[in-house]
């Protein structure tokens, strides 16, 4: 194109090249919602979700019946559940979400509008959670029947389904992200549930293989109750009167310090759900002292063993085992400094840094286009 | 690659501009350029007075685009589709509505409004696209490909929607290649190959152009002879079913000269018309690449 004369630019008369952030939303959220609600996919999912968590919980219900914390263990169960299988369907809902448009020519349509890439971005990212929720709202009544078995307080409870919905907004708003980035639908559905797998299980294994670059040589004083050796008799069983005594043995060993590597696992979404919930921390009392003594065993349902592990490698190896110690057996951790604003940090981190490369992608006019692509 | 090396035109309000070329000559890249879809690299683009580049919101806000792919929501109705559209335009629920219903009649569409797309035939879904392009009432209207799908009705529907749009002193930019069709409704003509504008031209400096008229006589011998005496070139025609001559003529009146000397000379001349249209002509003589 000659430029020979360049053309003046008037300024713009009126402002109504501008839509409102809320209403350009709702026409995206509602255009999104509506294609979803007409399509049979989304209910055979919303059934076969319902099946899968029913026939679980009558599993761990028949299961777990003996137990007495049978409603904290069961609720925990559903919670993981839920997390595990809507790590599962988000990215099925949300990671379609742009260019699947784009197969279908619609992309185009939308973005000769007034509609900003931001908003469609938004409009997109929160059809694909509502739409995600539908799964959530669908197992609650499990949820109630498990705290209707008693165990499990309203905190733990709301905090629980909190994060749960947190997760779920994370992982689609990955999704949508990555489908505005990846040409075909396919391709970013796999590559959102390889995220989610980096996130879920990639975190775990470099957890575990970083063990080694920590591994110090440590003193271990461990100490245990026992009997003098004055008190055994020739068959070697201890006289009834005597008493046990604490003994000490020290011994080298390799072991690793995780305290230093604990904030690789608070990415995880399992980790990040389990270390926000305030649970309580039962009392293990220690029954009978003396070796062989049988206390209550504290039994931790999945995520509160996911987040008992977590504060165990927070603290690091146990230097030091007292009589104490030894005689109560596994006992359950306290929260030191809680893990979870970090995981969620990262998460958001991650999905806000695809949703800004989504968004300069969807950015019209565009100067290169990749190759093979076309805009319509 | 590269899919416009060099065009330039200007596509004046209350006329039809129609882009022609043949397939993959940039007539769609152009028009994605003119939508503030794609930047060019070197040159301006002003459309309504506004730089798709730097003010793609100005220009969006005033052009109506109707892309060649058929872009539909299938599970939305008619209705739904063009009061969405109208929406995303910052149009109140109540103005787009009625907009909505204004142009299902225009279109035709009106039984099919509270139906999914997805029922809609190719030809329907096109009138849709065209109704959506419309929506927002624009200033200039970028029509790729309107005509294609459409069954001869809705193609004369289709023309005197344009000529009353480009009365009402709207911008109509249409691309196209089927020639016969723009003959009637473009105003002028810019002529793609290759990326680059090789010619433009108003639909009356076409029609004055040499242009190649065929001719049918009984028998077919007896023609041959006259023409021969005239000194007029002819060739066979081979592309047709039946036997006719084609003549090449510079202009209107030595096509009625010739006719009226035919006749004259007891010639039973049972056919005599030009062979394409004026543009059909134009294309034909700037021997571009056809693909």
């Amino acid at each position: 194109m000659s430029t020979v004369t360049e053309p003046s630019t008037p300024q713009p008369v009126h402002s109504s090249t501008r839509l409102p952030f809320r209403s350009a939303v709702r026409t995206v959220f509602s255009l999104e919602m509506r294609q979803r609600l007409r399509g049979k996919g989304w209910y055979w999912m919303l059934a076969i979700w319902f099946v899968v968590i029913a026939f679980i919980f009558v599993l761990g219900t028949a299961f777990l019946a003996t137990t007495d914390n049978e409603g904290g263990i069961l609720f925990d169960l559903v919670v993981g559940f839920v997390l595990l299988f809507g790590l599962l369907v988000a990215p099925g809902l949300s990671a379609n979400a742009v260019n699947g448009d784009r197969a279908g020519g619609t992309l185009a349509i939308l973005q000769v509008t007034l509609l900003t890439p931001g908003q469609l971005l938004f409009g997109k990212w929160l059809a694909s959670w509502v739409g995600s929720l539908a799964f959530l709202v669908l197992s609650s009544p499990f949820i109630l029947w498990a705290l209707a078995l008693g165990g499990v307080d309203a905190a733990e409870a709301l905090v629980s389904l909190l994060m749960l919905a947190v997760e779920l907004g994370v992982v689609c708003a990955i999704g949508v992200g990555v489908s505005a980035l990846a040409n075909r639908p396919l391709f970013s559905i796999v590559s959102t549930y390889m995220l989610v797998a980096l996130l879920a299980v990639g975190t775990v294994i470099v957890f575990g293989l970083s063990t080694t670059l920590v591994m110090e040589e440590r003193t271990v004083r461990s100490s245990y109750y026992t009997y003098p050796e004055s008190s055994l008799d020739s068959m070697g069983v201890p006289d009834p009167e005597a008493e046990a005594v604490c003994q000490s043995q020290t011994y080298t060993a390799e072991l690793p310090d995780t305290q230093y590597i604990a904030w690789i696992l608070a990415a995880n979404p399992f980790v990040v759900v389990a270390d926000a919930v305030p649970y309580k921390i039962p009392d293990v009392p220690a029954t009978v002292p003396g070796p062989g003594g049988t206390g209550s065993f504290y039994s931790p349902g999945v995520m509160e063993t996911v987040s008992q592990g977590v504060r165990s490698a927070q603290a690091g190896p146990d230097l030091d085992v007292t009589c104490e110690e030894s005689m109560l057996g596994r006992q359950p951790l306290p929260q030191g400094v809680p893990i979870w604003p970090l995981g969620l940090g990262l998460q958001l981190l991650l999905a806000g840094a695809l949703l800004l490369m989504a968004r300069r992608r969807l950015t019209m006019p565009a100067r290169r286009l990749a190759q093979g692509t076309r805009i319509a | 690659m590269q899919a416009i090396r060099d065009i330039d035109f200007v596509a004046p309000p209350g006329e039809v501009t129609a882009l022609i070329g043949p397939n993959g000559s940039g007539k769609t890249t152009l028009l994605l350029m003119m939508a503030s879809l794609l930047a060019p690299d070197l040159g301006t683009i002003r459309v309504a007075g506004f730089d798709p580049v730097t003010q793609p919101a100005e220009v969006r806000s005033r052009i109506g685009w109707m892309p060649d792919t058929l872009g539909v929501w299938e599970s939305l109705t008619a209705f739904e589709v063009l009061k969405t559209v109208g929406a995303l335009y910052g149009m109140s629920a109540a103005d787009s509505a009625r907009r909505a219903d204004e142009l299902l009649v225009t279109v035709h569409l009106t039984e099919f409004g509270r139906q999914p797309a997805r029922v809609l035939s190719r030809g329907q879904q096109q009138r849709l696209s065209l109704a959506r392009a419309l929506i927002h009432d624009p200033q200039v209207l970028l029509l790729d490909e309107p005509a294609s799908g459409l069954d001869p009705g809705s193609r004369v529907e289709l023309r005197s929607l344009l000529r009353s749009l480009a009365a009402a002193g709207k911008t109509v930019v249409v691309s196209s290649h089927v020639l016969s069709e723009l003959d009637e409704i473009a105003d002028r003509a810019v002529f793609v190959s290759r990326g680059r504008s090789v010619k433009s031209q108003t639909l009356d400096e076409a029609g004055s152009q040499a242009r190649r008229y065929y001719v049918q006589a009984e028998p077919m011998t007896a023609l041959a002879a006259a023409l021969q005496s005239y000194g007029v070139r002819f060739e066979k025609r081979g592309d047709s079913r039946r036997e006719e001559f084609l003549v090449q003529l510079g202009s209107t009146a030595e096509a009625s000269w010739l006719l009226r000397t035919l006749v004259l000379a007891d010639v039973v001349i049972t056919a005599f018309a030009p062979a394409g249209g004026a543009l059909e002509e134009t294309y034909m003589s700037l021997d571009t690449d056809r693909l």
